[in-house]
């Protein structure tokens, strides 16, 4: 089978440099040929990738508005505490490093789930064995992330919205970098946001006076980092339609 | 030269031109969309190899016609058309050329200059 016969054709020749430069032009011509190709695709998946995106988002956003439905406090602070804390980890430059953290602000509460009605809405103040239950609303939330893929980060700021700078905070008592930064930012966006929001049981108290609040407390509630941080882009904060 | 197609389950493709140049293209056209490609640098060498093998052969051979030696239409009639399927590389465009290859159980033709996209449409769709 390997005897060597020059068959039929072997006097056709060989490749020149005429044609050879002809094949390489034709080479170079699919190299952007399949650049193009390549860049279409991409820009698909870019697309399909962001609708996804916005479909997970709004699914994550029913799921906490199903929960703050059941709470008194309602309107649209969830989206503000979304808009203002993907501001301010874009101003602290590490945004990038928490893509999911906005589902985390959604969700802050979602633990409220296991907490009954009577304890969520009472007038009043609640007892010490009612403040147990409250408290538990974060460990609960953490735990119904706890199974999906890529909600670490989210499931982090959940689990420590109420953890505070001086250890003070619940459930677990941790104590400034110990709190996740997610969960740090998120504290300071929801506090100034329920200040100069008007509530149920008081009006807003201003933007002036919210900036004096976070700063007396910057330090022991909040990391001071963070306020300083978002005292920065206090004025600037984005505008969330009502 | 032996040929090692390895235990993957990559298609393998054995690549004869005689032209450094061109093998070096179509290899890096071919591995990156996920080919196996074995080389062979004229008519004598693809049929040595071809008879080594032990095991797994290629699954397509491409096949320049015009090398020195031992022709591609040679190469490709002595080839066992039940184990791999062929492509011709071919710089007449002719009726006759293309009937000579079909004659000796060429499965696509491609005139030269050939186009590296549309070889590897050609790949795909025979090893599907």
């Amino acid at each position: 089978m390997t005897k060597v016969d020059p068959g039929p054709g072997s006097d056709l020749g060989v490749s020149t440099a005429a044609s050879l430069h002809a094949q390489l032009e034709q080479f170079a011509t699919d190299v952007g040929e399949l650049y193009r190709r390549q860049k279409e695709r991409s820009e698909q998946l870019e697309a399909a990738l962001s609708s996804l995106r916005l479909a997970y988002r709004e699914t994550v956003r029913s799921m906490a508005y199903v929960v703050e439905a059941k709470d008194a406090y309602t309107g649209q602070h969830l989206e503000r505490c979304r808009v203002y804390g993907n501001s301010l980890l874009e101003a602290i430059g590490v945004a990038g490093d928490y893509p999911n953290a906005e589902f985390g602000f959604l969700l802050h509460d979602v633990g409220k789930v296991g907490v009954p009605e009577s304890i969520l809405n009472k007038p009043g103040p609640l007892t010490a064995a009612e403040w147990r239950v409250m408290r538990t609303h974060p460990t609960i939330g953490s735990q119904i992330l706890a199974g999906i893929p890529g909600m670490d980060d989210a499931a982090e700021i959940v689990r420590c919205h109420h953890e505070m700078w001086s250890g003070d905070g619940y459930p677990a008592g941790l104590a400034k970098e110990a709190i996740p930064l997610p969960a740090r930012v998120f504290q300071v966006v929801d506090a100034f946001d329920a200040m100069t929001t008007d509530r149920p049981y008081r009006a807003s108290m201003g933007v002036e006076r919210a900036v004096e609040e976070l700063q007396r407390v910057s330090g022991t509630q909040f990391d001071p980092e963070v306020v300083r941080a978002f005292l920065a882009i206090v004025d600037d904060l984005p505008v969330v339609r009502a | 030269m032996s040929l090692d197609a390895g235990g993957g389950n990559r298609p393998v493709v054995l690549v004869v031109d005689d032209d450094d140049a061109i093998r070096g293209v179509v290899r890096t056209v071919l591995e990156a969309d996920g080919f196996e490609v074995v080389e062979a640098a004229d008519g004598q060498a693809a049929l040595m190899l071809l008879d080594s093998i032990n095991g797994r052969g290629p699954d397509i051979v491409v096949l320049d016609v015009m090398m020195p030696g031992i022709d591609g239409i040679e190469v490709c009639r002595r080839i066992d058309h039940a184990l791999m399927k062929v492509i011709m590389l071919s710089a007449r465009d002719d009726a006759d050329s293309r009937r000579r290859a079909e004659e000796a159980g060429a499965d696509g033709y491609l005139t030269k200059p050939f186009s590296a996209i549309d070889l590897l449409d050609e790949l795909e769709a025979m090893s599907r």
